[in-house]
């Protein structure tokens, strides 16, 4: 209880003193949200694991880039079987494209034969405003110890054309083999690309 | 059947989007926008360069984007299909407005929109044929959701013998005036101890008058956050903006591209200028005043009063004491003479100074004043500068055996040379003084153009020099200082002392800087340098013995030269953190090794394995390469942890090298005597 109100206050300071806060090489910034099922998830209780955090909105032509050549959902598999926990969040307000209600983010994971370990909705925007989220996709990882590793686009080719996704460097799979394999994160702050997160 | 529905729904979505944009043809609809491709005539000659523009008809409340988007968002992209030999350029872009979505800001157009690129034929191009020309375009179209949009376009040209003398197309002087132009005046930026930039923008009064707000976007992304606020002020003629610092920072030395908009009391008043702003060097640390809030008068003011109050500084004071005593002597004479040539030493020095200072600063490297003093071996040199004059002032050694001793040969023997001598030495001692003190005046010299920096060493160099010219241009002024007298010598012996507590400074100074046995040898060097002065002295009548004498002067020289080479080559080239057993075994679970070297300041072997084998790149490279992270035990005072360590490994002493695997399996010790082979193949046992 005294917990979820430290988060919640922390997470109003936050908001209130800057957008974008969420810096790479420091402690990713805490938050607590509920997935489809209604369950409370908080960043803190995944320490020593790996988090994988994607911003989506399943109208967004470039989500649907990746979703529909079933790239977005090979990556979520591969992470999950290795261990890590992938956070899908969607930070559309009510009434804003992308807004979805539970049943139907449900239906779009099973739909899309999607792999996410949760989706978690933040219809008041607040995770996203914490982190800084600008873009669907916009992918963050945090290691075991909290720390944020990687920030920006899922890929390095900004269009919304499948196409270009084998030719495309995959940051967030490269990261993730990085950090597996112990070494330090080559691109680990790079463009985000795709709609606007609709807060 | 439900998943298939669907699947059928999201590729109808998807069909929406860019279904209608498959025509052929110069112009077609889609839902968001109307788009043509325009060419500025129909018809070119072989060699001629002409416009073909992109145009976006809007429908209300949708947008296309700027080269940098901003946010989010995607600019048009346009792969040209032309014949053989014809090239097309780049897309010049128009200035763009902000679009604010939430809290998010994009860089894009509203309503209408003329992409202008220039296609250029062949020089070969054969006359009177038909010539097609073809755009492949997408783009994204959005409000707050977004379609991607893509269509191909073309257009026919006619070729023709010779260019039509042709009046540019409407349109085409329509879009032109929709550039921005480029900056007139100069642009620099510089980071902030916040983390924020200033951009400032010299002279740009003139072309900059009515603004109502203005604001500037990177070119591409990542140095500039789009949608942070952005302030700016007027500085005298120069506007001065404070940026955001965006996601993907800027390399120190990397230039700052992009467009600022100045934004008028009306939509029709928007004009856009390009600029590429120079990195500075950071503002140099120690320097809390806004160093671009003080113009350049007061800056110069400041620095006139700092030359003043430096020739109070125990470096300076005794040498000019000495020179205002020769001056005594001049009274009646010459002075005059001898005060300009002293004046024109000091001006030199610091012009000479200052112009080393702006070189390096131009070659890019980030310098304060006092820079020279980072150099162990201009610290030496200039605490044996302050020993000889002390010792000289103490009366140990005198060139000349009058009693006015070195100053009043300076300036007697070489006359004039002489005096102009004085001020390059005067300023060549006063230089680790200025460093402390004149904060103010010498932070704005560094982030200054060259001419306006010059002036501002120049006033300090004036305001040094000025008792002197004073003195000296009205030697009556002279005639209210004692009476030459016995009185000179005692003030001169006491004026030693000072000068002794400056060489004593400048070997503290240096103690920050080289290792023990290097300052060990520094320390030799005075001591030989000092009997070898009192030897000339002691041997001025004695022409062998001179010789002798000048031998060892010879020899301090060299010992010196010896401890400025000792000098460790870049301590930063391995860092350390310090150890504990605490942090290697944290260090462990996160999967690292580690490597302990346990060390001492007064530990010669130690000193010997760091500079022999720890400090060179290859073991920095082979460190970084098997992720080892390099930790520092240093006890060179009294530590119970490091000893109980010590003693684990049946040690009573540094120096000891442990290297742990980061399995956490057995340490590996490595011999007290390293060469760079061992260390590497103990990394390669990991």
């Amino acid at each position: 209880m005294w917990k979820s109100i430290a988060v919640a206050g922390l997470i109003a300071g936050l908001n209130a003193s800057a957008y974008a806060t969420a810096t790479v090489g420091e402690p990713a910034p805490e938050f607590a949200g509920t997935d489809t099922q209604g369950k409370q998830h908080r960043l803190s209780d995944y320490r020593g694991k790996t988090v994988v955090l994607e911003w989506t909105n399943h109208d967004c032509p470039y989500v649907r880039k990746h979703y529909g050549s079933g790239n977005m959902q090979a990556q979520q598999k591969a992470a999950t079987d290795a261990g890590v926990v992938w956070l899908s969040i969607i930070s559309s307000a009510q009434g804003k494209q992308g807004h979805v209600r539970p049943a139907q983010a449900d239906a779009l994971t099973e739909s899309r034969n999607a792999s996410p370990s949760s989706v978690i909705l933040d219809t008041s925007g607040d995770i996203g405003r914490v982190y800084g989220a600008k873009t669907t996709p916009h992918m963050y990882i945090v290691n075991g110890d909290g720390t944020l590793v990687y920030k920006g686009g899922i890929d390095s080719i900004p269009t919304s054309n499948p196409d270009d996704i084998a030719n495309a460097k995959q940051y967030v799979k490269v990261a993730l083999d990085e950090l597996a394999a112990g070494q330090p994160i080559a691109d680990a702050v790079t463009r985000p690309y795709g709609c606007s997160v609709k807060y | 059947m439900h998943l298939t529905r669907r699947l059928l729904r999201i590729l109808l979505l998807w069909l929406l989007g860019t279904s209608l944009a498959h025509a052929d043809g110069t112009a077609m609809e889609t839902p968001h926008a109307r788009v043509q491709l325009l060419t500025a005539s129909e018809s070119i000659a072989p060699g001629e360069t002409l416009w073909a523009g992109l145009r976006f008809d809007l429908i209300p409340h949708w947008h296309v984007y700027w080269r940098n988007p901003g946010d989010s968002g995607e600019p048009p992209r346009i792969r040209w299909q032309l014949p053989a030999g014809w090239q097309a350029g780049d897309v010049h872009w128009p200035v763009p407005t902000r679009i604010d979505v939430g809290p998010l800001t994009n860089y894009g157009y509203e309503h209408e929109v003329v992409f202008l690129v220039p296609i250029t034929a062949p020089g070969d191009l054969p006359s009177d044929s038909d010539v097609q020309i073809t755009a492949d375009a997408t783009w994204l179209v959005c409000k707050e959701e977004c379609i991607p949009e893509e269509g191909r376009f073309t257009a026919t040209l006619r070729s023709t013998a010779s260019a039509a003398a042709q009046q540019p197309a409407q349109w085409v002087a329509q879009a032109q005036a929709r550039w921005p132009t480029p900056f007139s005046g100069a642009a620099d930026y510089s980071l902030l101890p916040d983390g924020m930039m200033r951009l400032r923008l010299r002279d740009a009064a003139a072309s900059i008058e009515a603004v109502n707000d203005l604001w500037f976007a990177s070119n591409e992304w990542g140095p500039v956050s789009s949608s942070a606020k952005q302030t700016w002020t007027r500085d005298d003629g120069d506007l001065v903006l404070t940026l955001p610092p965006g996601d993907g920072p800027l390399q120190p030395e990397q230039s700052l591209a992009g467009l600022l908009v100045v934004e008028g009391d009306t939509a029709d008043e928007v004009r856009g200028f390009t600029l590429n702003a120079t990195a500075l060097a950071p503002t140099p640390v120690g320097t809390t005043t806004d160093s671009a809030s003080v113009s350049l008068w007061l800056a110069i003011g400041f620095a006139v009063l700092g030359g003043l109050i430096l020739n109070l500084m125990p470096c300076v004071l005794p040498v000019l004491s000495i020179k205002v005593l020769g001056l005594i002597g001049h009274a009646n004479g010459d002075a005059r003479r001898h005060g300009a040539a002293f004046v024109v030493g000091v001006l030199v020095t610091f012009a000479a100074l200052a112009g080393l200072l702006l070189l390096l600063r131009a070659g890019g490297t980030a310098l304060g004043w006092g820079f020279q003093l980072q150099e162990p071996a201009v610290v030496l040199g200039l605490m044996y500068l302050m020993l000889a004059l002390a010792l000289n002032l103490s009366g140990v050694f005198s060139i000349g055996n009058r009693v006015m001793g070195a100053g009043q040969q300076l300036a007697d023997r070489q006359g004039i040379a002489g005096s102009v001598a004085t001020g390059v030495l005067a300023v060549v001692v006063a230089t680790p003084c200025t460093a402390p003190f004149m904060g103010t005046a010498l932070g704005f010299a560094m982030t200054r153009p060259v001419g306006e920096a010059m002036a501002v060493f120049l006033a300090l160099g004036a305001g040094f020099a000025l008792p002197m010219l004073l003195l000296s241009t009205w030697p009556s002024l002279l005639k209210r200082v004692p009476k030459p007298g016995p009185w000179m010598e005692t003030l001169r012996r006491l004026l030693a002392f000072p000068m002794f507590g400056a060489a004593l400074w400048l070997l503290w100074v240096l103690s920050q800087q080289v290792d023990a046995s290097a300052f060990a040898m520094a320390l030799s060097g005075a001591l030989l340098l000092a009997f070898a002065l009192w030897w000339i002295g002691l041997a001025r009548e004695r022409h062998g013995q001179r010789a002798l004498a000048m031998a060892t002067l010879v020899g301090a020289i060299i010992i010196g030269g010896l401890a400025a080479r000792e000098a460790p080559p870049d301590p930063s080239n391995l860092t350390a953190d310090a150890w504990s057993s605490v942090r290697v075994a944290e260090l462990q679970r996160e999967g690292k090794a580690v490597f302990v070297n346990f060390t001492a300041a007064w530990c010669i072997t130690c000193k010997v394995n760091e500079q022999v084998a720890l400090s060179s790149p290859r073991i920095e490279s082979a460190l970084r390469k098997a992720d080892v992270v390099y930790l520092k035990g240093d006890w060179t005072k009294r530590d119970a942890a490091i000893g109980a360590e010590l003693q684990r490994y049946g040690r009573s002493g540094v120096p000891l090298y442990v290297l742990h695997p980061a399995d956490g399996t057995n340490p590996i010790v490595l011999p007290q005597l390293l060469t760079e082979n061992l260390v590497l193949e103990a990394l390669e046992q990991l």
